[in-house]
Parts: structure tokens; C-alpha cells; sequence
């Protein structure tokens, strides 16, 4: 091994060593971290019964319910929550603060907790939940419940994102774009909006994985319908593991292509921009 | 001057985030110049709309109703949008939107990098881009905000010339704000803010040939200020003024009395070296002792000690012929028409 006294090309050679030892550690932990995360969902592979892989009774209903009503929960938690993250990044009210704090209420709360705040909130016997049944709508055990517990679920996730991709994007473009003649809304569509594509799409992708994995709220909230986390319960329970692993299977075919996608596309989308 | 450039007379009063009022003629190409943190930047953005103001003319308008093209520092141009699509976004709808944006593309000769997005042009490219997108809806006035700092040295002169004439050619008149005398130099009509106000306004040669007080002098480049007091005239075409331990002549000003305190404004690169065995006279000498130098770019910049401390810049050729170096004692001449009496 080279020593300092041995030549001007000493100091380049042990920082080259040292570097590629340090890179060596850090592909090895890498490689570690990724295995660990991922091992669980190889005893998926091995566990299931591909020679007998079918779908149990009410397995289509509950792939159905949790496609449809997630759709409609991410739709409603988009459109409700992107005016508010737009708010939330744009206002630098006094005060502000509270709101901000206030929004992490959701996030931090248990899922089962948040379920049986929904219930005492929105149940047929709360001031709510009569004044809601006073027009048809009743919020336990219902789809309208379901598509309810869903967007508690769902929407903050999606806020959080938003509002963070709207404070990405610079003030001196939406200003330039009232320069060159157009209005608050048209700025929003034609600068904002595309700017903040990526971070919002981020905010879909995870609220959709949200939205269509809640068990913890759904189960207190609207047992019935059943969708797919909810079936996957009741499977295990009623049938054993057998029954699980297919509903599983069909579960991460619906549910990760969207949000694949979207992070893909992200990707390159960035990539082309800057 | 341009007599026959398109003119405009502003008016802004404002209080936040600072407190400007002033009243200012924008004629042709015009430059305000003032120091960073005037409220040059915060100036434009209350002509524009963008900060709230008492402005005049268009001040009743929503900024988006406001015929004012306004190109911040660094162009903003939007990085989701071609060359092309940026020019075209103020344009409204219709079948030859993208035929209306090449053709403004095409005046500011960017009509080959049409379809490249903001971050594959070069700054100056930028600014093209963002000129033509400003100039797209037809502005009344347009505002720059510090035009040249975005460029690099290489092309700065360059890219400004250009952009001066491209300016020019829209027929519009130009408020361009920025604290680089050299822009200044380049403007049909020339300003100076400070504290809020318009200090000192006119034609770039009486402002910078005339500055009125010392910041605006040293705003205009000028690096040595001698206290002195008038002690004599010559024929009403030269004034005399003395200091402790020189005396030196500068061009002629009315009603400046004997024993009155001036300033003297003198440029680093107005004052030169007498020439060895020169037979010509050395107007305004002063003898001096070099305390340091150093190398600006192929000039050389001299901190000299002598009556008083003075800053000179040789011209590259003097500095290589004269070969100085720290401790040299040197004579140095100024012609009084280039000595400024500041009062």
C-alpha cells in the first residue's frame, strides 16, 4: 500500500479507496433495507395455492365496492381538499399556525379512533347524523357511510401533499401570469395547476393507497358495503388464510398501478422540466 | 436624446414594504438607477399591479387589465412551457396563436429555438423569450427589472444592445431599473432613486457629466471625492478649488462664490499618469505615492496617497509600459473638465 511519502498521486488514490469502500457499505445496506421491506411479500409468492387460486363468494362485490367508491372518495377528496391546499400554502395570515396544526389532527389520530369519532359525529343519533337521515342519507352501514370514512381516510394525505406541491411553486410565475393578462382562476389552471402536477399527483397516488387499504374507520363506519380490506378480514376469519391470498392478489392488481404510474410519469415529467 | 421617442409620465406613491414617491419621466429607453434595497424591484411591481400603490397612469385597473409588460429579474418564464407556448400565453385563443407567437419569436430572432423549454436557452436567450412574451400583448409600457443581471460578462454588453434595440423598435416606452451605470449610459433618459425619491433626472450626459451629490456620484461610478472650497475663477471658464494641501481647477459653474465648500467627483479612470520627459503641461498635477494596486481584469487599479487618497485605473498598455509597483512615487494629472464640483 502507497504511503504519503510516495508520490504526488497519494492523496487522490485514498480518497478513491475510501470513497468506493463507502459506496460499497452503502449499496450493501441499501440492498439490506430493500430485502427487508420485501421479504414479506415473497411469502406471499411461496403461500399461495396457485393450483387452486380462485376467488371466494363475495370476493367480485367487495373488488367492485372498494373500485367504485374509492374512485368516487378520491374525486370528492381532490376537488374538496385542492381550494384548501391552495389556501394553505398561499395564506400567511396570523393564525395560520393553527390551521396548519389542526390539519395534522387526522394524520396523527388512530384510524379506529377516527372511525368512532365518525360515528358519534355522523350516527344516526348525533344532531348530524338525524339531520342527514332527515333527507335520506343515513352515514352507518351505508354507501354514502362508506364513501364518508374513505375520504377521512384519504383526504388529509391528499391536503398535505398538495400543499406542499402549491408551495413549490414559485410566486413570481402565478404574479407574471397576472401581468400578461390573465385572471386569478386562469392563472390557477394554466400556471399553478401544472406546476404543481407532480407533488399533486404524489398527493392522489398516496391518497388513493389510502382510500382503497382503510380498514381501521370502514370497519366501524360502514362494515357494509364490504370492500376489499374489510373481505380480506372477514375471509381470514371465516374461511383461514387460503381464502386471503387471492383477494390479496387482486387487491395489489387494482390498487398499485395507479400510483405506479403516477410516479413514473412524475419522474420523467421532472426529469424533463429541469 | 431621442426627441421622438414614445414618453410616459408615472406617478407611484407607496408605503409597503417601502416607501417610495416619486414622479417620473419615462421617454424612450429610461433607466432608474438606485442601490439595492431602494425599492427599485418593489417600485415596478407597484406600476405593475403586483404590490399596492397609488399609481398613475393605469392605477384603477386589476393588474391583468393593465397594458404593462413587466420582465422580473431572471424572466420567470414558465418551465412547463416551450419557447413558443411562453410568447403565446398572454395571446388569446384562436387559429394562428402559434403563427402570432413565431412571428414575435422571429423579431427577437429566436425563431429556430422555438420549440426548446426555458431550461435548454441561455440567459440571454431567456430574456429574448421573455421580451417577446411581455411585448405579445401589446403593452403601453414596459418594465425591466435589473435586465443585466442574469447575464454573464461575456455577452452582457452584447445581449444589452440588443435588447436596448429590440426595445426601441416596439416603439414603447422602457422603464428599466437597475444599479449598473452602464445601462444607464446606454438609456434615452436616466433617473436616480434614493430614500424613496427621484434624487436627480435628465439626460444620461448631464446626469452622469453633472451628479448631484455625492451617493448619486458614487452611484454613477465616480471613486474620488476631495472636500475643498472654491478659491478662485479664471474667465468664467474655470473655477479654482483648494483643500488642505491641494488646489486643483474644474470646469465652470454658476453661483459659486468665493470660500463657498464644494465637493470635487473625480473618476478612477479620468485621472492618468504624466508621461516621462513629456514637454506638455499636466493639468491639476498631484504627486503621489503608490500604496497598492491590483489587477482588474487588463487594467490596473492604483490606491494612491498623496494630498489625499485618490483610486486611479491604467489602461492596460500605461500599466505594462510604466511598470509600477507599491511605493513608486508618481505624477498624475486631471483635466479639469473631467473634475465634477459637486455643491
Amino acid at each position: 500500500m502507497q504511503s504519503a511519502d510516495h508520490g504526488p498521486g497519494f492523496p487522490a488514490y485514498r480518497m478513491t479507496a475510501s470513497f468506493d469502500r463507502f459506496r460499497w457499505m452503502g449499496s450493501a445496506l441499501a440492498g439490506l433495507v430493500f430485502v427487508f421491506l420485501l421479504a414479506p411479500y415473497a411469502a406471499l409468492i411461496f403461500a399461495t395455492d396457485w393450483h387452486d387460486f380462485h376467488l371466494s363468494e363475495g370476493d367480485v362485490d367487495a373488488i367492485r365496492t372498494s373500485l367504485l367508491y374509492s374512485t368516487l372518495a378520491l374525486v370528492i377528496s381532490v376537488l374538496a381538499g385542492t381550494p384548501l391546499a391552495w389556501w394553505l400554502a398561499r395564506e400567511h395570515g396570523r393564525g395560520k399556525w393553527v390551521f396548519d396544526a389542526l390539519l395534522m389532527l387526522p394524520l396523527l389520530t388512530p384510524p379506529l379512533a377516527i372511525g368512532i369519532l365518525l360515528s358519534s359525529f355522523y350516527g344516526p343519533y348525533s344532531p348530524v347524523g338525524s339531520l342527514f337521515s332527515h333527507v335520506g342519507v343515513y352515514l352507518t352501514n351505508t354507501p354514502p357511510a362508506f364513501v364518508l370514512a374513505q375520504i377521512y381516510a384519504g383526504m388529509p394525505y391528499f391536503i398535505i401533499a398538495a400543499r406542499a406541491a402549491f408551495e413549490g411553486v414559485p410566486r413570481e410565475l402565478e404574479q407574471i401570469s397576472r401581468t400578461l393578462g390573465r385572471n386569478r382562476f386562469q392563472t390557477f389552471w394554466r400556471v399553478t395547476l401544472p406546476l404543481a402536477r407532480i407533488g399533486l399527483s404524489a398527493g392522489v397516488a398516496l391518497s388513493w393507497v389510502r382510500v382503497m387499504g382503510e380498514f381501521g374507520i370502514v370497519l366501524i363506519v360502514a362494515y357494509f358495503p364490504e370492500g376489499i380490506p374489510v373481505k380480506l378480514w372477514v375471509n381470514l376469519e371465516d374461511i383461514g388464510l387460503s381464502a386471503v391470498y387471492p383477494l390479496l392478489w387482486v387487491f395489489f392488481l387494482v390498487a398499485v398501478p395507479l400510483p405506479l404510474w403516477i410516479g413514473l410519469r412524475a419522474r420523467r415529467q421532472t426529469q424533463a422540466m429541469f | 436624446m431621442n426627441q421622438s421617442a414614445p414618453a410616459l409620465h408615472i406617478r407611484c406613491q407607496m408605503q409597503q414594504p417601502i416607501v417610495v414617491d416619486i414622479s417620473l419621466q419615462v421617454r424612450g429607453f429610461t433607466v432608474l438607477l438606485g442601490v439595492s434595497g431602494a425599492g427599485k424591484s418593489s417600485l415596478l411591481k407597484a406600476i405593475a399591479g403586483l404590490l399596492p400603490a397609488q399609481v398613475s397612469p393605469y392605477g384603477d385597473s386589476a393588474v391583468e387589465q393593465r397594458p404593462i409588460g413587466y420582465l422580473p429579474q431572471g424572466y420567470a418564464l414558465f418551465p412547463h412551457l416551450r419557447a413558443w407556448e411562453n410568447v403565446a400565453f398572454p395571446l388569446p385563443r384562436s387559429a394562428h396563436r402559434h403563427t402570432d407567437a413565431l412571428a414575435l419569436l422571429q423579431r427577437v430572432g429566436l425563431e429556430d429555438l422555438a420549440n426548446r423549454f426555458p431550461s435548454e436557452l441561455s440567459g440571454g436567450q431567456k430574456q429574448r423569450v421573455a421580451l417577446a412574451r411581455a411585448l405579445a400583448r401589446k403593452p403601453q409600457l414596459l418594465l425591466l427589472d435589473e435586465p443585466t443581471s442574469a447575464l454573464d460578462m461575456a455577452t452582457r454588453d452584447e445581449v444589452l444592445d440588443e435588447l436596448v434595440r429590440e426595445v426601441c423598435e416596439f416603439g414603447i416606452p422602457v422603464l428599466a431599473v437597475s444599479h449598473d451605470p452602464h445601462l444607464a449610459m446606454l438609456a434615452d433618459h436616466m433617473a436616480i432613486l434614493r430614500d424613496g425619491r427621484i434624487v436627480q433626472e435628465g439626460d444620461p450626459g448631464e446626469v452622469f457629466a453633472r451628479p448631484r451629490d455625492v451617493a448619486a456620484a458614487r452611484l454613477l461610478g465616480f471613486r474620488n471625492f476631495l472636500s475643498g472650497q472654491i478659491a478662485g475663477s479664471e474667465h468664467n471658464s474655470r473655477l479654482q478649488v483648494a483643500g488642505s494641501g491641494w488646489q486643483m481647477q474644474a470646469g465652470w459653474q454658476p453661483g459659486l462664490s468665493l470660500g463657498t465648500s464644494v465637493q470635487l467627483a473625480v473618476r478612477a479612470e479620468d485621472i492618468y499618469l504624466q508621461e516621462t520627459g513629456a514637454t506638455h503641461c499636466c493639468p491639476n498635477p498631484l504627486s503621489v505615492q503608490v500604496k497598492a494596486c491590483r489587477k482588474e481584469g487588463l487594467s490596473m487599479r492604483l490606491y494612491l496617497e498623496g494630498p489625499t487618497l485618490l483610486e486611479m485605473l491604467l489602461p492596460r498598455q500605461q500599466a505594462e509600459d510604466a511598470q509600477i509597483a507599491v511605493g513608486d512615487f508618481l505624477k498624475v494629472c486631471v483635466q479639469p473638465r473631467h473634475v465634477q464640483i459637486i455643491r
